[in-house]
């Protein structure tokens, strides 16, 4: 609970017999319809975001129907499809720990950790080893790099209480100079020219697409695979059941006889895979090679993604879509609006206002 | 001009920025509330004072219009927190993304435009000391202003009535609320004053020790200063150490590369994060127990709603 919870006055003792149930007001019926909030914000948020962009001398209505018509072209709703398929991940990777009441804030280092290892793998084994090989451990190295790096954060806040939104922000930057460090330098393509770069892995390393001419890979499937087994490990698993208690009271959880220190750090280990995962999918299947800037920002999108669906594992890959779509509309901005593309930040950043200040969705899950 | 010299005078200039947000941050957390969109209350304060300072001419109009900017966003995050009664620590990193996204949109036309920056004062006499000259007294004026604003800080939150309410608001609301006041008046207040403060250190950060813009030019800055705050126990001047050791942490791998020493630039890059991380670590049980009631049921349990 938030702590202006505090400032409410007293709650009236309990009377000895329940109240008559109260007709429900209108309010009180919307508030009700579990998707009124998505509504609200879809439909407030580009009116604001419209506002700032009038003021910037663009006409919005041309801005959004531009943004729109981007989207439908065939070429622009793959790539849609292949970033919602990271941010699906992303997502999941902060929703798996903020069902244990942990706030990662680090996906976006768990992300760079996730392709650096998968690339380190990936580099050395690409011409040796039989590409299924070579992915496989390329999946294993990024799961088990960005859990690591989450691990860390993990274990700075059970051993010295440093809190992981704090630790895994920090944790980002670290990350992120890290592999600038590593392709400056050490891994850096000698026959790359211009920006810095890896070497770009061989064709069998590559994530094998499902069409030929189409973009689309195969982390599509890894990505709905990560949705099933998340949903069904939190909803149907003992511990999953753990970790809703933990999150909702870990005093009781531990006056239960949980170990609540074992359950939280299994949480982050999970969210920091996924997220690890993310950096792989992303790496092998559409950078091919490491590269500064080629996170996108996945990690902080992804956060946004997690609270858009309330940390529930399938309106994470529903928002995944939304915010996916919204990100490229961006690139769309910056060729018919000339608008920079990270203004979509606020569109982003208002749609993610009016739902955390609309409380609709908060009432649900603690039910 | 020496190493440690150098670093140390572009520990204490490029700290001040951070310095400016750590003691915002302060006055929040003191209140209770955390405020982790810090960072773009900076980032918009840059912007605004940036474009205030190429439209007016004067840096010292460019800083009022930065404060203003970056208490502005305080209030957006005050609004969802105080009033909608949303998660703190979510908030603010939605805050921070709508302060990159607005700075972005207005920011690209002032990327690369010039502008007449503050210029260092040396203080007569007192730079001419050996070591500490350099270090404390060849300055922008918003450098100086933050030698005062921190012990002023600490006055008002320990000396006076004002400060007096303003931990009530943090740590006993409900005696507050006992007393007559309005402990979410006092919170709303602390909010805006820390991104007023926050926005300044961003004005300083683009006028006085970059003299440029450009997208995210705060990097991580702000996230600094929210760790600065636990690291100096939410006192405001062992704020001030600890924004100058990472403002040398920072001013030392240009220094070290203008010697010529081959370090990775990365490493050096990533040490004031790492020192961050560190200090949290070494200082961080000891800290917790130092932080306003208010605030550690907001960090002891992250709520995930």
């Amino acid at each position: 609970m938030s702590d202006t919870s505090v400032l409410e006055p007293a709650a009236p003792a309990a009377t000895p017999e329940p109240p008559a149930p109260a007709k429900p007001t209108i309010v009180e019926r919307l508030k009700a319809v579990p998707w009124l909030g998505w509504v609200v914000a879809v439909a407030g948020a580009p009116v604001i975001f419209g506002a700032f962009v009038a003021v910037k001398g663009v006409n919005p209505f041309t801005m959004y129907a531009d943004m729109l018509a981007s989207l439908t072209t065939p070429a622009q709703a793959e790539t849609v499809i292949i970033r919602a398929v990271v941010l699906v991940l992303a997502g999941l990777a902060v929703a798996v720990p903020a069902r244990a009441g942990l706030l990662n804030v680090g996906g976006e280092g768990q992300i760079v950790i996730g392709a650096v290892c998968a690339a380190g793998v990936g580099l050395v084994t690409d011409q040796r080893l039989p590409g299924v090989v070579v992915l496989v451990l390329m999946l294993l190295a990024g799961a088990v790099g960005g859990a690591l790096w989450a691990g860390l954060a993990a274990g700075l806040r059970l051993t010295v209480k440093v809190n992981e939104a704090i630790s895994t922000l920090l944790l980002n930057f670290v990350a992120l100079d890290l592999m600038l460090g590593l392709i400056y330098d050490p891994w850096k393509d000698a026959s790359g020219f211009g920006q810095p770069s890896s070497r770009p892995l061989v064709d069998e390393a590559r994530l094998p697409l499902f069409a030929p001419g189409s973009k689309l890979n195969v982390g599509l499937v890894i990505a709905v695979i990560a949705v099933v087994a998340v949903w069904w490990a939190l909803k149907k698993t003992e511990w999953g059941f753990r970790l809703r208690v933990v999150g909702g009271n870990p005093e009781a959880a531990r006056q239960a006889g949980m170990r609540v220190g074992l359950l939280l750090v299994s949480a982050m280990l999970v969210g920091g895979a996924l997220a690890g995962l993310a950096g792989m999918v992303h790496m092998s299947g559409t950078e091919f090679k490491l590269r500064p800037g080629m996170t996108l920002n996945f990690g902080y999108i992804g956060f946004l993604v997690s609270w858009l669906a309330g940390h529930r594992p399938l309106r994470v890959a529903a928002a995944a879509v939304l915010l996916a779509a919204i990100a490229m509309a961006g690139d769309s901005l910056q060729i018919n609006s000339g608008l920079p593309a990270a203004s979509v930040n606020v569109l982003m950043a208002v749609v993610l206002l009016v739902v955390l200040g609309s409380n609709l969705r908060s009432r649900k899950v603690t039910a | 001009m020496n190493l440690i010299t150098e670093v140390a005078a572009g520990g204490v200039r490029g700290g001040t920025s951070i310095l400016f947000a750590a003691l915002g941050e302060t006055i929040a957390e003191r209140a209770g509330i955390i405020y982790l969109g810090i960072e773009g209350s900076m980032l918009t304060g840059a912007l605004t004072a940036y474009a205030v300072t190429a439209s007016t001419g004067s840096p010292w109009v460019g800083v009022v219009a930065g404060g203003v900017a970056g208490a502005l966003l305080a209030l957006v995050h005050a609004v969802v927190v105080l009033w909608r009664g949303a998660n703190q620590l979510a908030t603010g990193f939605v805050v921070l993304f709508l302060g990159l996204g607005l700075t972005s949109l207005f920011g690209a036309a002032y990327v690369g435009r010039e502008i007449s920056a503050f210029k260092p004062y040396a203080v007569p006499l007192l730079s001419d000391i050996p070591f500490v000259g350099p270090v404390l007294f060849n300055h922008d004026p918003l450098t100086y202003l933050s030698y005062l604003v921190a012990p002023a800080m600490w006055w008002l939150l320990y000396r006076t009535k004002v400060g007096l309410t303003v931990r009530g608001a943090g740590e006993k609301p409900e005696v507050l609320r006992a007393y007559g006041h309005s402990p979410v008046l006092v919170r709303y207040l602390a909010v805006v004053g820390g991104g007023l403060l926050a926005g300044v250190g961003g004005a300083q950060l683009s006028t006085a020790y970059t003299n440029a813009w450009f997208e995210n030019m705060t990097m991580g800055r702000g996230f600094i200063a929210v760790a600065l705050v636990i690291f100096a126990a939410w006192h405001p001047l062992r704020a001030v150490s600890g924004a100058y050791l990472f403002g040398a942490a920072l001013a030392l791998s240009p220094a070290l590369q203008a010697r010529g020493i081959g370090l990775n630039q990365f490493v050096l890059d990533a040490l004031p994060y790492v020192v961050t991380l560190l200090a949290l670590v070494v200082l961080g049980r000891r800290r917790a127990n130092a932080a306003p009631d208010g605030l550690s049921q907001v960090f002891d349990m992250t709520p995930a709603r």
